[in-house]
């Protein structure tokens, strides 16, 4: 938690919203454009705006000032000019709001005097009692709430164990709507943009604690603070998974250089080394942070030593080998009996069942694959498999069968299948879906392909692009958890 | 390893600064270091050539001659390390040679023990902005710069946090047996890395911390040079 008095459940789950700078001409403002969203999302609570010329704005009446509002307000959307900001924080600390975000820019971040001066009034009247995220940024997700981003009108509203904390808007609402499609569910995401008050040490603190955060992941640019960061990632680190993109890892200009040590010390040794000293997880982009995510949400909290890889094709299979090597994943050969079990139920010629399992051809149906994953599981070495799926295959024979793709391709079907075997092997099942035919006369695949993913991300599978991406994430929960857990 | 340096440390960084130091002289360095119980070489500080042939035959030859001024951090790259000096009139000309180079500088000749190893490694302590004393593992001489394969730690460091330094690097096999040469002492590499940790914590003062290279003689780590930039 924060400091006392800092009420992190009014902050994330407001009842009373003021939305300040709401025109009630309309127009594309980012007052305007914050409440639509919360409206389109649903927000369960009262949405109260806010503008010194009064009107309505989407059919709820415009308050004249924070003061006019009757009762209480849990928290505030501040979007009005940068010099008008200090004065609404103001009004909206004396009305009693636990906390507000300050989406406007033109702060501390343009270098000027006047920029500096005006974060800094931001900075004292959240001393005196209101909890301040921004300015300069997109502000909070909050799936449970229906709190949203800045241009985030349609984000999910299922929740989930991932929380997300980033200096950077963009990267949030990218995040967000990525996660989206790829079946990451929230806990909370904040934009948190200058950090003028909230900022990253006291958030990672703040979530560490938080029983809806099951997964912490976070864009850094720099830190206010390192030793309050070292100590808050550090303890964050031992309960739960914490993902790190560090951005701007360029090498620092301007820094004293006189020795090696010094030249080898670039902030990005400094921050690897330090994300490493804390069993924090590195990842160098969005998708990389995206997938490792995934991978920690879906997969039990444990290493993955030894893996099957079932797919169609020898090169899928090779591949897998060598990005398995590259994490110190094993693909442990199967003895001849089990080979010979498995083969007896993959069509033949031009299959193999070693491990890699190569099977054949992209066509052989769920009821085959479920006993092949089944029997592989009976391996003792293997503690996870993944099934490499040539989907967009099934446009070749819609088109024969002059049929539409989508409706021939057995994704529901192989999604129940793999459920089944996850839950009845114990054995996590990760899913290998390569989209490969993603041009304008390939949209009914494209179409095809995103009904798949979603009925596995519903069933709970993790899904993955690249068999590389999807052995990189599973790399990174062993190192984590193998660090963690010591073994 | 030993911690009562903390006072001797103090009194040279004092006395450096007084001076208007931006460095400290190698000699200078290696009695920070020894202070803290880091294994450093043999050194003695000559002001003529008779001293530099007594000092020779007293630590024994092969003997290394160099340069130690606050002055001169690179001494390598300007020719003022005098490597393998077998006898008493290699060691002379080498003593007349860096003398002159010394001309108008602080510092002295310094007549040092050659220690014989063919594993250099590299360790150091530099002050990040964000995180304060960070210390640096890595393959020292001129691989340090040519292959950059290091790993770093926030200070303080945990023994653990050492050992993971030297299994972080790419050539982490270089402290095991090989070629006939035995494994390193890992347990003193870490009391190093971790006591490097400690000298950059007790002292604001220091910027950087270079020890380049430390020799493997045997199993043992050796600190052959020692570069300490002050703030």
């Amino acid at each position: 938690m924060g400091p006392p008095g800092t009420d992190f459940e009014r902050i994330f789950h407001p009842r009373r919203l003021a939305i300040i700078g709401v025109s009630p001409e309309g127009g594309y403002g980012f007052g305007n454009g914050m409440l639509l969203a919360c409206r389109a999302m649903g927000f369960t609570g009262d949405i109260l705006p806010v503008n010194p010329k009064g009107g309505s704005f989407a059919g709820l009446p415009i308050y004249r000032s924070v003061e006019a509002i009757p009762g209480d307000i849990d928290f505030a959307i501040v979007a009005v000019p940068a010099p008008a900001v200090p004065e609404a924080l103001e009004a909206c600390r004396r009305k009693g709001a636990a906390g507000a975000e300050v989406i406007t820019a033109g702060f501390g971040e343009l270098g000027t005097p006047e920029g500096r001066a005006l974060e800094q009034q931001i900075r004292e009247i959240a001393a005196g009692g209101i909890r301040v995220v921004g300015p300069n940024c997109f502000g909070i997700y909050c799936p449970a709430s229906g709190l949203t981003l800045l241009p985030g009108a349609d984000l999910s509203r299922e929740s989930g164990p991932v929380a997300f904390l980033s200096q950077s808007g963009g990267m949030s609402i990218d995040l967000a709507h990525l996660g989206k499609w790829m079946g990451l569910r929230f806990a909370k995401v904040v934009s948190f943009g200058n950090g003028a008050d909230l900022r990253e040490a006291e958030l990672l603190r703040y979530l560490t604690d938080d029983p809806e955060t099951g997964v912490i992941a976070m864009y850094v640019e720099g830190v206010a603070d390192g030793a309050a960061f070292f100590a808050a990632i550090r303890d964050a680190a031992r309960r739960k998974p914490v993902v790190v993109h560090k951005g701007g890892l360029s090498e620092a200009g301007g820094r004293a250089v006189v020795g090696h040590t010094a030249s080898m010390g670039g902030s990005r040794a400094i921050w690897s080394g330090v994300l490493r000293q804390v069993n924090a997880v590195q990842v160098h982009d969005l998708e990389e942070l995206a997938q490792a995510c995934l991978a920690f949400s879906l997969l039990p909290p444990r290493t993955f030593r030894g893996i099957s890889c079932i797919g169609g094709g020898g090169a899928l299979g090779a591949a897998a080998g060598d990005a398995a090597e590259a994490y110190g994943i094993a693909v442990p050969a199967f003895p001849d009996d089990l080979r010979r079990r498995i083969e007896a139920l993959l069509p033949r010629p031009g299959s193999s069942a070693v491990n890699p399992i190569d099977v054949a051809n992209p066509f052989v149906p769920p009821a085959v694959l479920g006993p092949v994953l089944r029997l592989a599981a009976t391996d003792d070495r293997v503690e996870l498999q993944v099934l490499i799926s040539l989907l967009y295959h099934y446009k070749s024979q819609a088109r024969a069968m002059g049929v539409p793709v989508a409706g021939i391709t057995p994704f529901a079907e192989l999604a129940e299948t793999v459920a089944g075997v996850t839950a009845d092997t114990g054995k996590p099942v990760v899913l290998v879906l390569p989209d490969l035919k993603r041009g304008s006369d390939d949209r009914d695949v494209s179409g095809m392909m995103a009904e798949a993913r979603e009925a596995f991300v519903a069933q709970g599978i993790p899904v993955f692009g690249e068999i590389g991406n999807a052995l990189r994430s599973v790399g990174h929960v062993n190192a984590y958890y193998g660090r963690r857990d010591g073994f | 390893m030993a911690s009562d340096g903390v006072a001797t440390a103090g009194r040279i960084l004092l006395e450096a600064a007084g001076r208007g130091q931006r460095a400290l002289a190698e000699h200078e360095a290696k009695q920070v270091l020894a202070g803290y119980g880091f294994p450093v070489t043999r050194g003695i500080l000559v002001a003529s050539r008779e001293e530099a042939a007594r000092a020779a035959a007293e630590i024994g030859y092969p003997v290394v001659l160099k340069a130690s001024s606050p002055d001169i951090p690179h001494k390598t790259e300007q020719g003022l390390v005098r490597l393998d000096l077998r006898d008493e009139a290699a060691a002379l000309e080498a003593y007349d040679g860096i003398s002159a180079a010394l001309t108008g500088h602080p510092g002295a000749v310094l007549v040092q023990e050659m220690v014989a190893g063919r594993r250099e490694l590299a360790m150091g302590m530099v002050r990040d902005p964000d995180f304060g004393p960070c210390v640096m593992f890595g393959l020292g001489g001129i691989l340090t710069e040519i292959l950059g394969d290091v790993a770093f730690r926030r200070a303080p460091l945990e023994p653990q946090d050492a050992r993971d330094m030297m299994e972080e690097i790419r050539g982490r096999r270089i402290l095991e047996a090989v070629r006939g040469m035995p494994a390193a002492d890992r347990g003193l590499l870490a009391e190093m890395l971790v006591g490097l940790g400690r000298i950059g914590l007790d002292h604001e003062a220091m910027q950087e911390i270079d020890l380049n290279p430390v020799i493997l003689a045997g199993a043992r780590p050796v600190v052959a040079d020692a570069l300490i930039v002050l703030r």
